[in-house]
């Protein structure tokens, strides 16, 4: 008989979201404001650092995936 | 500046002294006669380089739009190519409109090109997700612990530390969050709701609700830092 493992209350992939830490804080509008010089940045210099749209794009599904586009997008063109 | 509508524009055929060759997303084909020297003069003043350079842009916002709503199509509730088509060509006029009337805030700090093409992916992505979703209820609930447990307690990859740290989140949960947090939490992170999906359900916008999340965020993981569950520099114990 083996002993029962604790229960999980939140899916895996939840609790890793919920546990993001999305400091230093940075608005979904600020983050559109600075993706297009953000995503420019990073295809220069792939080692390029920003903490706050780094630490929001962890935290925003939504805002990831569009600066995942305009980068996929921009490689893409210049391939 | 009015924005256009896809009516008020040149031909997709091509006008007298207009150019239709495909845009590559990098640029305008690098050719110095189809891109304006200066996109925002051109787009601000009347005439005839006017009307080129906004064919010019509403070819980039249909470039991004195509780009985004293709690698979300499998997301649409009708994926084939014709639908796309529409669904491409909606974005990027709205995009085209959202952009000229943010036209005045272009600083130059990126390629127009890329600050351009930003508007036409927001703008498809919002579409598709709403697509998506247009038919599905969202639901404000509050977090099910006995529901989600029995849906996931048989994971066998889940190890027994992870699913303490599971319970000790969903205790904090319940303890650290407000009610509104707590539900607009589990609506975005556990249910996976799109954020702009949830704000036009709830009559409120993005910004608000990532706001809400990030203040949810800060108190569990302080919670947890406390009870011992997080290092005080971030990563679980």
């Amino acid at each position: 008989m083996t002993t029962p493992r604790p229960r999980s209350p939140l899916p895996p992939r939840a609790v890793d979201a919920l546990l993001v830490d999305t400091t230093p804080w940075l608005s979904c509008d600020e983050c559109f404001e600075r993706m297009d010089v953000h995503v420019e940045a990073v295809l220069a210099d792939p080692h390029h650092h920003d903490a706050a749209m780094e630490h929001h794009l962890l935290g925003c599904a939504a805002c990831a995936d569009e600066a995942r586009s305009l980068l996929d997008l921009l490689r893409s063109g210049t391939a | 500046m009015t924005a256009l509508s896809r009516d008020d524009l040149p031909p997709p055929g091509g006008g007298p002294g207009t150019t239709t060759r495909p845009v590559p997303p990098g640029g305008l084909a690098g050719s110095a006669r189809t891109e304006p020297v200066d996109w925002v003069v051109a787009l601000s003043t009347p005439g005839p380089e006017q009307q080129h350079a906004l064919r010019l842009l509403h070819q980039l916002m249909v470039r991004a739009a195509a780009h985004q709503v293709w690698r979300l199509r499998h997301a649409l509730p009708d994926d084939s190519p014709a639908a796309v088509e529409v669904v491409v060509q909606q974005a990027a006029d709205e995009a085209m409109t959202a952009l000229l009337g943010k036209l005045h805030s272009f600083e130059g700090r990126s390629r127009f090109t890329t600050w351009a093409f930003k508007f036409a992916i927001l703008q498809a992505s919002s579409d598709v997700r709403r697509l998506q979703w247009r038919r599905r209820e969202v639901e404000l609930r509050d977090l099910d612990l006995g529901t989600i447990a029995a849906s996931d307690h048989d994971d066998a990859e889940h190890s027994a530390e992870a699913a303490d740290l599971a319970s000790a989140l969903a205790r904090a949960m319940s303890t650290a969050l407000t009610p509104y947090q707590r539900r607009i939490a589990v609506a975005l992170l556990v249910d996976e709701v799109p954020i702009d999906v949830l704000a036009e359900r709830l009559g409120t916008n993005r910004g608000a609700l990532y706001k809400t999340l990030h203040e949810a965020r800060r108190r569990l993981r302080a919670e947890l830092t406390e009870r011992g569950y997080l290092s005080p520099t971030g990563g679980a114990r």
